[in-house]
């Protein structure tokens, strides 16, 4: 893809002011680092970073038959959801394979938000959009990622930085909003929403913001950084503290062949909840076992694994790196790997870095134990 | 930009100090900038013999992996293990102690045709 091609956020002019290093990212034109990807990683560990996650899309789903609708299209069990609530979860098609992984929020009984990733944002809103005209069901679907800005908030010292954009009130119930639960707010008179959510393994917060107020709130929260340490955090140690809290990322860990039982997010697929698209697939995998499953692994041997490397085990061809890098604040490297079911924790494999074998180990997942809650 | 005005350089980055047969071989302190975060560099063992920009090893930032070329031919004598364990301290030092080979060059006339400090510079400048 080239620059020219790629679609800017509203925060790139104050990337771009910031000597940000930018890179083609999923159609978009993003910050890969502002100083250095170990320095932001630490940042973010230790005190507060914000990320533009402007490019990831959001859908509203409005109607008596929403919750319907979107029960029979996720994995996860949209019942279980309080208003306010908000859960992991993904879509499948027929075959079992994941269309994308989403987080879904229960704004009213007959209203939900859906934060869905930049890559995909065509291929979902046309997929949720013909399936939901299928389907006869008192609902409708509206894109709006180009309305909403979203910035990331991440960090200990995220409730104090993020809470400064908000009145008292709005700062109290902040304070008492539950893990993944979201919560409407007025930033500069302006309606907005902020999720106790993240993709770092520390507490955070996302806010969903009117595109014209990108600006004016990146630069508020930047200019609490005296006081609690706010620095602006690029993809590279955005990827860097994903990969430590075990996150998948659409693309690397998964796609449209990969089933959330083989991706390990089998504690958000509730098979029986009810019928949902892919369904089928996925009891059949189950019944006759998964041949595949997803990995945390450690490096013993010195080396970096990459995404596409192969993974050998008892000298024979046994899976994939799907995503690699260094583990900035557990120490040494790893990844995730795609490998064969049979292998469990504590087991040894290979992983061919450009034609030398380095010896890696199976590890508990996630690697960085989260701080979220 | 503060070269050290005796090495040569190549268009590859790396940059080579001759005296006589020997050479000691690095990477330049602009490639260094460029790749961000050094996380890791695979050398290889004393002994081994390549040819002109043949790969003798590999640099490694946070988020790409890079060859290193060999800017002259030559046999390996000598190889940093302080960076080898260290790698990040290429980004302070990419000249000074941030050599990363010795080697006995096999035709010491190809120093000749590499670039000059200044010449490398007006490149890295395009």
């Amino acid at each position: 893809m080239t620059q020219e091609k790629s679609l800017k956020t509203p925060l790139y002019d104050a990337h771009v002011a910031r000597k940000a290093r930018m890179v083609p990212f999923g159609g978009w034109l993003m910050p890969v680092s502002y100083e250095s990807v170990l320095a932001e990683h630490k940042t973010v560990r230790d005190a507060c970073g914000i990320f533009d996650v402007s490019h990831m899309g959001e859908v509203r789903v409005l109607g008596s038959d929403a919750e319907k609708f979107l029960q029979s299209i996720t994995i996860n069990d949209l019942t279980k959801l309080p208003i306010g609530g908000g859960q992991y979860t993904a879509m499948l098609n027929e075959r079992g394979g994941m269309i994308d992984d989403l987080i879904v929020y229960k704004l009213g009984v007959e209203e939900f938000f859906i934060c869905m990733n930049a890559g995909n944002r065509a291929k979902d809103f046309g997929w949720i959009d013909s399936t939901c005209k299928k389907s006869n069901l008192k609902v409708t679907v509206t894109n709006e990622s180009d309305v909403w800005a979203q910035i990331a908030v991440q960090g200990p010292n995220s409730l104090p930085v993020t809470g400064a954009l908000f009145s008292a009130t709005d700062q109290a119930l902040l304070k008492a909003l539950p893990y993944t639960n979201i919560m409407p707010v007025t930033l500069f008179g302006q309606a907005a929403l902020v999720a106790r959510t993240g993709y770092t393994g520390e507490r955070g917060y996302e806010i969903y913001l009117p595109a014209s107020l990108a600006e004016s709130t990146w630069n508020a929260l930047l200019e609490l950084s005296g006081e609690h340490g706010v620095r602006p955090i690029g993809l590279g140690a955005r990827d860097t503290l994903r990969l430590e809290a075990g996150y998948l990322l659409y693309g690397n860990d998964m796609n449209d062949d990969v089933s959330p039982l083989e991706a390990g997010i089998g504690w958000a697929t509730k098979i029986d909840k009810g019928p949902f698209i892919g369904r089928e697939a996925l009891v059949l995998q189950k019944t006759r076992g998964l041949s595949r499953r997803m990995v945390m692994f450690k490096m013993v041997d010195d080396g970096i694994p990459r995404h596409g490397m192969a993974v050998i085990y008892d000298g024979k061809a046994a899976g994939e790196v799907t995503s690699g890098g260094v583990f900035p604040t557990v120490g040494g490297s790893g990844g995730m790997a795609l490998v064969a079911a049979s292998l469990k924790e504590g087991d040894e494999f290979f992983v061919d870095i450009r034609g030398q074998q380095k010896r890696a180990i199976i590890v508990k997942r996630p690697i960085y134990a989260a701080k979220t809650k | 930009m503060d070269l050290q005005k005796n090495l040569k350089f190549t268009k590859d980055h790396e940059w080579v100090d001759a005296t006589g047969t020997t050479g000691i071989v690095g990477v330049t302190a602009y490639a260094i900038e460029q790749l961000g975060d050094i996380v890791h560099i695979d050398l290889p063992e004393a002994g081994k013999v390549y040819k002109t920009g043949e790969s003798f090893g590999t640099i490694e930032s946070t988020k790409t992996v890079s060859d290193l070329y060999m800017p002259v031919a030559g046999k390996i004598t000598a190889v940093n293990a302080a960076v080898k364990k260290a790698p990040e301290s290429l980004q302070t030092d990419a000249y000074k102690n941030g050599w990363l080979v010795k080697i006995e060059m096999s035709n010491v006339s190809e120093v000749a045709a590499l670039l000059d400090a200044e010449g490398y510079e007006s490149f890295i400048k395009e």
